[in-house]
């Protein structure tokens, strides 16, 4: 929550993503140690899928990062709900996936599950479209930013809401979407999931709109030995077990939607160099391909060989960051509240020690 | 068949010195051919709207679907529980902080019915058309209120009531239009004479003679009732000597309460007519709300019960402290525990109004029946301001609309408005968009 008079809020972080590959799990695990260091809030969390064990996934990472949080602090912290689509399945979520099977089965030595999670039905979770519209509202001009690491669909939904292309162009400074190919390559997985969702994003939301390429993130991997070493804090973390849930270990992960994600966060630490402005185009099987011109929304991405140590070194960094306490931010309103009560305890005060006439 | 009974206009007055009391729903009131055919009787729509939120363990149950045991605050609707259809997961998005900072209580209050994210100021209000207006302004020509705002606290309408936010935000739940809300009626004498005085109110001179010869109201119409109840079947002369009764027992009540007002506090400075009690005040403002909608007088009523913020004590129940302070409990099981029991008050003053709806006839079915009554809040969890699963139950069916005796369960952030395009629907009034609606509440005629 935003309160005017306190100090200017970091930028808002949308996030929509279809939470089956491990390094949407490391992306989220970036946003919260992003959010801990209080460099971006988590604005919203999107899901362009069915599978309510995505929901329940990104419910016990944000418990997980909640939980070093205690006493009234804890009474006043309010987790935003987890948006889902809760419409036709995807052929991904059908399919089920192995990282969030692995962590929500996860039994401790007593047959307990190690992780657990308020997301029991879909009831639980939002309407994609109906959070992102709210996250929106709360967002000063231009402090947000979306990140969107999966396919366009929830993205696209939004720009048939009652007066969201506005809302979009008031609130959001950047759109950040791991999706493509440059300067050229064979189909995206992103893009071909959801061909016209693509296009529609790309000319409907009126932003500037930076893509990271199937290339970065096969180029810059998530070392494997990282989830063993800066990750050794923690008896029980939910990324870790994801991670080794995902695939037998040991193995480097892509890095898709953590580049999009560092990108947002820190667009001016020249972790990466953009390409010209221009227009990117998605033919009809789903390839890429990018038109420059000096009055283009769009840019990609360009892997800058010397920053690669730099940007995992990062990675590696941020996404292992501990929980962090959150101090009771006090809204003015209850401040407002126990100034009122204390003087009328005052005045009742007064009033009793005043002599009777 | 022959069918030869004259009809009765549904508009039909009992006229005298200056007064006119309208009737109830009167089976000679339909004619022959539609009764036979199954006339129903007009819907008509009810907000009851309590302040400062609700403690949710005590107000949702553990499961959805059909209604079992009632959690302890809703207890007394128990034995109206197939008449009422619970709400979860609504949200008020336009009453969260978005960036206003304090005042959740200015602005869920503003942004209750309005659906709109109030303006936060001292002077130059500004929140939005309320939906019972805009439903007002339809279905109000055919009664002689379009709507009726009543309340029982505090209608001051300008100073700083929450952080900000005027005072016309938190005492008012109807807005006309986006700078002027309609301030509710407190005082029972004054809304019974809106209801059943000679326009607007009796003329100073019938108010004179009134007060002169302390006579009921009844007295001036009696030559016009002996004459209907000539006309009238048996059935329909005992539902108008029952409605005659109630109007007689409103108009007692209002003089004990002004009786017991003079005698209680004489120092306190009390609007004439209002009880010192709440259980009667709600009692005597309910009483009449039902005879407004049983004599079609509106279809459309708010009823602010008390404002947000409000640190009103309820002595009544042993709890001498506010209400509002109380609220913000820090999850204390002592403070907790009577906000529960201000929360089971309010319910149990609600439920002896459904008791009395539901005991009118009207026709085949009810005056509950035919009614939407929905009761609820602006904030669920008080102690932390929370604009989602608001506290929302319906009671009543639309005029065989609703499914009612279940609890049903929408996901997370689903609008408030929704709810409200959906009762437009019912209502007869059509839109495409209202507040931050994304589409119709969809399950409210669904067994």
């Amino acid at each position: 929550m935003q309160f005017p008079g306190l100090a200017k809020p970091s930028i808002g972080i949308v996030f929509d993503c279809a939470m089956g590959r491990i390094d949407d799990a490391l992306a989220l695990a970036m946003l919260h140690g992003f959010d801990g260091k209080n460099e971006a809030r988590i604005a919203a969390i999107g899901l362009c899928t069915s599978d309510l064990k995505a929901a329940q996934f990104c419910d016990v990472v944000g418990l997980f990062y909640a939980s070093a949080t205690t006493g009234v602090a804890r009474i006043f912290m309010h987790l935003t709900p987890i948006g889902l689509d809760a419409g036709k399945p995807s052929a991904r979520s059908a399919g089920g996936s192995p990282m969030l099977d692995g962590l929500l089965a996860k039994t401790g030595a007593d047959g307990k599950p190690v992780y657990s999670t308020t997301v029991r039905s879909v009831n639980d979770t939002a309407d994609v479209s109906t959070l992102i519209r709210n996250a929106l509202t709360a967002q000063d001009d231009q402090n947000a930013v979306a990140v969107l690491t999966g396919p366009a669909t929830d993205f696209a939904k939004l720009l048939d809401m009652y007066g969201l292309k506005d809302l979009i162009s008031q609130k959001v400074k950047l759109l950040c979407m791991a999706a493509g190919a440059f300067p050229d390559g064979p189909p995206e997985p992103n893009i071909k999931a959801d061909i016209a969702a693509a296009r529609r994003v790309l000319a409907g939301w009126s932003v500037p709109i930076v893509a990271v390429g199937y290339e970065i993130g096969t180029e810059l991997r998530f070392p494997g030995e990282s989830i063993e070493k800066d990750f050794a804090w923690s008896t029980a973390h939910p990324v870790v077990d994801a991670y080794r849930a995902y695939q037998p270990m040991p193995y480097d992960a892509p890095s898709w939607a953590m580049a999009a994600m560092l990108y947002a966060v820190r667009p001016k630490e020249n972790y990466f160099k953009l390409s010209e402005p221009g227009t990117i185009i998605v033919s009809d099987d789903g390839r890429t391909s990018f038109a420059a011109s000096d009055n283009g929304r769009h840019r990609y991405l360009i892997l800058d060989p010397a920053q690669k140590e730099r940007i995992i070194r990062t990675y590696t960094e941020i996404a292992s960051a501990k929980p962090v306490e959150r101090k009771m931010r006090k809204p003015p309103q209850e401040k407002n509240d126990e100034k009122k009560e204390e003087k009328k305890e005052d005045t009742k005060e007064e009033k009793k020690q005043e002599p009777a006439n | 068949m022959m069918i030869t009974r004259k009809t009765l206009p549904r508009r039909t007055f009992l006229r005298g010195m200056g007064t006119a009391v309208a009737l109830p729903f009167l089976e000679a009131m339909v004619p022959a051919m539609a009764a036979i055919r199954g006339a129903k009787p007009p819907v008509r729509m009810a907000f009851v709207y309590v302040p400062n939120g609700i403690i949710m363990n005590g107000w949702n149950p553990d499961y959805e679907g059909k209604l079992g045991e009632l959690p302890r605050i809703l207890k007394p609707l128990e034995p109206f529980k197939d008449d009422v259809l619970l709400l979860g997961n609504l949200t008020h998005n336009a009453g969260r902080a978005l960036l206003d900072g304090a005042g959740d209580h200015g602005r869920c209050s503003a942004s209750y019915l309005t659906g709109v994210h109030p303006r936060k100021t001292l002077v130059d209000i500004k929140a939005g058309v309320s939906f019972d207006q805009i439903v007002a302004k339809q279905v109000g020509t055919h009664t002689r209120f379009p709507s009726l705002e009543l309340g029982m606290e505090d209608a001051r309408q300008a100073g700083d009531c929450d952080s900000g936010y005027s005072c016309a935000y938190t005492n008012n739940l109807a807005w006309e239009s986006e700078t002027q809300p309609l301030p509710p009626v407190l005082d029972p004498r004054a809304l019974f004479e809106r209801l059943f005085g000679k326009g607007q109110a009796l003329t100073p001179e019938a108010r004179t003679r009134e007060n002169l010869y302390r006579r009921s109201i009844l007295d001036f119409v009696s030559d016009d009732t002996r004459k209907l109840e000539a006309d009238l079947g048996p059935t329909d002369r005992r539902k108008l000597d029952e409605y005659l009764s109630s109007i007689r027992e409103i108009e007692r009540q209002i003089e004990r309460a002004e009786h017991d007002n003079a005698q209680i506090d004489p120092h306190m400075e009390k609007p004439y007519g209002i009880p010192a009690d709440f259980a009667e005040h709600f009692k005597l403002m309910t009483d009449m709300m039902t005879v407004a909608f049983q004599s079609d007088l509106t279809r459309v009523i708010t009823f602010l019960v008390t404002h947000e913020g409000t640190s009103r004590p309820y002595r009544e129940i042993d709890i001498p402290d506010g209400h509002h302070p109380l609220t913000h409990h820090r999850n204390q099981p002592d403070l907790i525990e009577k906000v529960t029991q201000i929360n089971s008050y309010h319910v149990k003053q609600f439920a002896a109004w459904i008791a009395k709806m539901k005991s009118i006839k009207e026709g085949d079915s009810t005056l509950l029946d035919n009614c939407m009554i929905v009761y609820g809040a602006g904030l669920s969890d008080g102690n932390r301001h929370l604009h989602e699963d608001l506290p929302t139950l319906i009671a009543g069916r639309g005029g065989d609309y609703i499914k009612s005796g279940r609890r049903i369960v929408y996901r997370r952030e689903t609008p408030m408005c929704n709810l409200f395009l959906a009762m437009m629907d019912r209502m007869g009034v059509h839109a495409e968009h209202f507040g931050d609606s994304t589409g119709r509440l969809d399950g409210l005629d669904l067994a």
